[in-house]
């Protein structure tokens, strides 16, 4: 079965390998995708149809009914923003379907912080070769980023 | 691949080398008194996908059982 993951935010999609963080760009928690976002206040919506079974101000992951989780990482470092900036518009526990909006935030003013507004996607615990046709360059929150078979 | 959470707490130099732990979704932002007393490939060694040391702070990539795992430890730390 193939999942096709969807990207949750405008932008320009770099690769992971593009990711300032190892964890990401080294794929220690899975291979994926990232995306250097659009730098204007906007939704980032679900990767999948699932549960929502993390949800954090920065980060969430959806957990699909065949059992395989995307995460996504709205910028690098983000923890320490504890919140700030950032509004949900889901709560944990929540089914969504891939597209729905999760999480309101500005990647500006991430960056105005200091901190890098790059999104990783991550198919977590996948192998390597799981992932393929991933797209790059320009996307629309709600497009396809790349496939997990 | 589950974490050991005895092993993790071994790898990071004991119970007593440990001031706090934090978890990140997929990490666990570790800070110790000593990061001479981190042992690298005991950490690998109890699952872990991966460990970066900056300084007396220890990340510990344990997979998106992070918080889980970060809570087991505060109850074997007290």
């Amino acid at each position: 079965m193939v999942t096709a993951v969807l990207a949750p935010v405008a932008g320009t999609a770099i690769g992971l390998v593009a990711v300032p963080d190892p964890v990401f760009s080294q794929a220690m928690v899975g291979p994926g995708s990232a995306i250097d976002p659009r730098r204007e206040p906007g939704q980032a919506v679900a990767p999948i149809s699932g549960t929502i079974v993390k949800l954090r101000a920065h980060a969430y992951i959806v957990l699909g009914d065949d059992g395989r989780g995307v995460l996504v990482h709205l910028g690098i470092d983000t923890v320490q923003l504890k919140g700030e900036g950032f509004r949900l518009l889901a709560a944990e526990g929540d089914r969504v379907r891939a597209g729905q909006p999760v999480v309101f935030w500005d990647p500006a003013a991430v960056e105005a912080g200091g901190r890098s507004p790059i999104c990783p996607v991550v198919a977590l615990d996948a192998a390597a070769g799981e992932v393929d046709g991933e797209v790059r360059g320009g996307v629309g929150a709600g497009d396809e980023l790349f496939h997990w078979s | 691949m589950a974490a050991d959470v005895r092993a993790i707490i071994a790898g990071l130099g004991g119970v007593d080398n440990v001031i706090e732990i934090e978890p990140c979704i997929t990490r666990l932002r570790t800070e110790v008194y000593d990061a001479s007393k981190v042992d690298q490939a005991a950490l690998r060694a109890a699952g872990v996908h991966g460990v970066m040391l900056a300084g007396n702070v220890v990340q510990v990539v344990v997979g998106p059982d992070a918080d889980t795992i970060a809570s087991d430890i505060e109850e074997l730390i007290g």
